[in-house]
């Protein structure tokens, strides 16, 4: 299994990602969007899991996978953010991370078509926010990305 | 078919293609029926395709988020759990998920090893 870990060193600007520039945020496809998820709450990069579905769960939830000897649902990003599919990818990860209020975090999957760089994206920058699990949108290097509050995630 | 000897742990079985957990010391009763299994907690009666044993020393995680976003059995689920490489699901012994119901309707009266 392939994986890319991060910590929170990362968004403080220690490059631990050879190739990768510093930055606040992991930038991956999810569908037609591009989304930027904080890199304090990314735990591990890997390539797609496979996912034991649910009978009777939202479709945002894809189902059950087991990484490192644990347990973690796994979410599609894409239905999250309400993104239209985007074209087949050739290299679908899973984006492991935490997910909830510090105090109540838990690991979980985010399933995308693909990690694509890690980038500043000061939050002052963010705009169009609803102060939820989509905290907002914001440009990134002549872009717009939808910018995401994992901690919002796993609230009930 | 035996029902496990030891006491303690959690009853794994497979319903509607999932893997579940159920503590072990809540469980009074486990019935043949045909090809699947009924099982007692109490007063209440579920359904299982596939029992396939009782382990000690499951580490459970928190599983809010996946009841959040799953509504047909996140309520009667209280944690997250691996064995082997198989992700499972911790069932909440007072109120079991719907999708572990037993339908009565379909009991075939066999072997019976009630505890």
């Amino acid at each position: 299994m392939i994986a890319s870990e991060f910590s929170s060193k990362s968004a403080k600007g220690s490059n631990r990602l050879g190739g990768l520039s510093t930055g606040s945020h992991l930038l991956v496809q999810a569908g037609e969007y591009v989304c930027a998820l904080p890199l304090v709450s990314v735990r591990r990069v890997v390539r797609s899991l496979t996912v034991h579905p649910l009978p009777g769960s939202a479709p945002e939830l894809e189902g059950l996978a087991e990484f490192g000897g644990e347990p973690l649902p796994v979410l599609n990003l894409a239905r999250m953010v309400n993104a239209a599919p985007g074209a087949n990818p050739s290299y679908p990860v899973t984006i492991v991370v935490w997910a909830g209020p510090t105090e109540a975090r838990e690991i979980m999957g985010l399933a995308v078509d693909a990690a694509l760089e890690v980038a500043d994206v000061p939050l002052s920058s963010v705009v169009a926010g609803g102060g939820g699990f989509l905290l907002g949108e914001a440009p990134v290097a002549g872009r717009v990305v939808r910018v995401l509050n994992l901690e919002a995630l796993g609230r009930e | 078919m035996s029902a496990p000897d030891a006491r303690g742990g959690y009853l794994l079985l497979r319903r509607s293609g999932v893997l579940w957990g159920i503590d072990n010391t809540m469980v009074t009763g486990l019935t043949r029926r045909g090809d699947s299994f009924r099982i007692l907690l109490g007063d209440a009666a579920l359904a299982a395709d596939e029992v396939l044993c009782v382990v000690d020393g499951l580490r459970i995680q928190p599983a809010a988020a996946l009841r959040r976003f799953w509504p047909g059995g996140g309520p009667g689920v209280t944690g997250l759990a691996v064995h082997g490489e198989q992700p499972l699901v911790i069932v909440d012994p007072q109120r079991p998920p719907e999708l572990l119901w037993l339908d009565d309707g379909a009991d075939t009266g066999e072997g019976t090893d009630e505890r």
